[in-house]
C-alpha cells in the first residue's frame, strides 16, 4: 500500500534528477536573494554565456520589419537550410565574420555562442568578449554619445543605471557587420537599446530595442538571456587562423572543393 | 549531477545500483516493488535521452552542416600525424591504412580550442603516433574531411566535444 502513493513522489524526484531544464530553472533562485537589491549599483561582474532559446537572433518579440533592400538582404543571408536548428548562423558563404574574417562586432557579439565576461569600474562598464578578443566600453560617467560618430565595429556606448537595471545606448556602428547570427542587415544609422539586468544570481537577461530607420520601418525589440558561470575563464577564440596557416583556405574549404589530400 | 530539491538532504534521496532504486525516508526505508523499478528506471532512461538531444544537438549545429553528409555516419580508425590546435577548429590529421596497404591521409574536424579547453582538452590530449577512431560526417564529395563527434583512443578512451556553451 505504501508504494502506491510513493510512486508517483518518486516519479517526480527522478524527473528532478535528470532534467536539465528542471535542474537550470530551480538552482537559480536558491542563491540569488541573498545578492539581489541590496547591491547599488547591482554586481553584474562575471562570465556569461548565452541560453536564448533562438539563439542566433535577439528572440525577436515580432519579427522586424524591413525597409525594402534590408528585406532583400534578409531573405539572401538568413538560412533555409531545411532541418537547421535556431542556434545556426545565417548562410556561411555570406557570414561576414566566417566567409571573410571581418569582426563580428556589437550587437551582433551579444548574440555569439561563446561567452563574455563583464568588469564594472570607476567610470564605465567593461564588456570582454571571448570571440575576437573584443572589447565594449560603455561608459558611465556622464557624457554624452557623440553627435556625428565614426563608425566602428563596436560602436559608441554610455549606460546609466535605472534602478537595478543598466540602460545602455550605441551608435557609430559600421554597416559592413550582421546585426546578429542569423543575418539581418542594419546600416549605419543603427541605433541599439540594451536593458540588462541580473534577474536572478545566476541570469542576466538583456531587452533590446533596434532602431534603425534606414533599414527598418519601426523600432523592433527582443530578449537575450545569458548564465553565469563562476568557474569559467575566457578563453581566445579567433576567426581565419585555419585559413591564414593553409595558404588562404580553411582546409575544410579545401575539402568542399575536392582539393584536400 | 544529481539534483535534489530544496527540502531533501543527500541521505533521503539514494541510488543503490545493485537492488535498485531506493527512497530512504528519515524514518525508514522503502523498497519500491519490482515491476515499479523497472518503470521507473524506463522513465529515467527517457528522460535522460531527451536531455541529452537537448544538450548534443547543437554540436554539430553552429554553423550549419551544409557541406557535411549528415545522412550517414562513418567511423574511420588511423593513426595521428599531426593535431592542430588552431582556430576556429581544431584539427587531426591522420592516415588511414586500408586492407591492401594503401595510406590515405585524412583530416578530422572538431570543435573550436576555447571549447575544448573548457572541456579539459589541450594541445596534448591527441598526440602524434595515437591510434584513434573517429566517429563523424563526412564532407559531400570524395575528399578525406570529417567533423567528428566522437573520439576513441587506444585504450577505450572516449571523449565527445560538446557544444559551446
Amino acid at each position: 500500500m505504501r508504494n502506491r502513493w510513493m510512486n508517483p513522489i518518486f516519479a517526480m524526484l527522478t524527473v528532478l534528477a535528470f532534467s536539465p531544464v528542471m535542474f537550470a530553472q530551480t538552482a537559480a533562485p536558491l542563491g540569488a536573494k541573498k545578492t539581489q537589491t541590496s547591491l547599488h549599483p547591482p554586481d553584474l561582474t562575471g562570465v556569461w554565456a548565452n541560453i536564448t532559446e533562438s539563439g542566433a537572433t535577439f528572440n525577436p518579440k515580432e519579427a522586424p520589419s524591413f525597409q525594402p533592400w534590408a528585406e532583400a538582404k534578409w531573405k539572401t543571408n538568413k538560412n533555409d537550410d531545411p532541418g537547421q536548428p535556431l542556434i545556426t548562423n545565417g548562410r556561411v558563404d555570406l557570414d561576414p565574420t566566417v566567409a571573410t574574417c571581418f569582426p563580428t562586432g556589437m550587437p551582433r557579439l551579444m548574440t555569439e555562442v561563446f561567452p563574455f565576461e563583464i568588469l564594472q569600474v570607476r567610470d564605465r562598464v567593461l564588456i570582454l568578449f571571448e570571440k575576437d578578443y573584443a572589447v565594449g566600453h560603455i561608459w558611465t560617467d556622464g557624457r554624452k554619445l557623440p553627435e556625428d560618430p565614426d563608425p566602428s565595429y563596436m560602436g559608441q556606448s554610455i549606460g546609466r543605471w535605472d534602478g537595478d537595471t543598466l540602460v545602455v545606448d550605441t551608435i557609430g556602428l559600421k554597416d559592413i557587420t550582421w546585426l546578429d547570427r542569423a543575418g539581418h542587415p542594419h546600416s549605419d544609422a543603427l541605433h541599439v537599446n540594451g536593458r540588462i539586468r541580473r534577474v536572478t544570481h545566476d541570469r542576466l537577461q538583456i531587452d533590446w530595442t533596434f532602431d534603425d530607420p534606414k533599414a527598418f520601418t519601426k523600432p523592433w525589440t527582443g530578449r537575450t538571456i545569458y548564465r553565469y558561470k563562476p568557474d569559467w575563464i575566457l578563453e581566445e577564440f579567433i576567426s581565419c587562423e585555419d585559413r591564414l596557416l593553409h595558404g588562404g583556405e580553411s582546409l575544410e574549404q579545401k575539402a568542399v572543393k575536392g582539393h584536400v589530400q | 549531477m544529481m539534483y535534489l530539491p530544496p527540502n531533501c538532504s543527500q541521505g533521503d534521496l539514494r541510488l543503490t545500483p545493485k537492488d535498485g532504486w531506493h527512497i530512504v525516508l528519515r524514518k525508514g526505508r522503502l523498497k519500491i516493488a519490482e515491476g515499479t523499478q523497472m518503470k521507473i528506471k524506463l522513465l529515467a532512461v527517457l528522460i535522460g535521452a531527451a536531455g541529452l538531444l537537448l544538450v548534443a544537438g547543437p554540436v554539430i549545429a553552429h554553423h550549419g552542416r551544409s557541406n557535411y553528409d549528415v545522412t550517414h555516419t562513418v567511423t574511420l580508425k588511423g593513426i595521428v600525424t599531426e593535431f592542430e590546435w588552431i582556430n576556429p577548429h581544431a584539427l587531426i590529421h591522420f592516415d588511414v591504412t586500408d586492407e591492401s596497404g594503401k595510406v590515405e591521409k585524412w583530416v578530422g574536424e572538431t570543435n573550436s580550442p576555447n571549447t575544448l579547453s573548457r572541456q579539459g582538452w589541450s594541445k596534448n590530449t591527441v598526440k602524434t603516433g595515437d591510434q584513434i577512431t573517429l566517429i563523424g560526417h563526412r564532407v559531400k564529395g570524395d575528399s578525406p574531411y570529417i567533423n567528428f563527434s566522437k573520439i576513441i583512443f587506444a585504450d577505450g578512451k572516449e571523449l565527445s566535444p560538446a557544444i559551446a556553451n
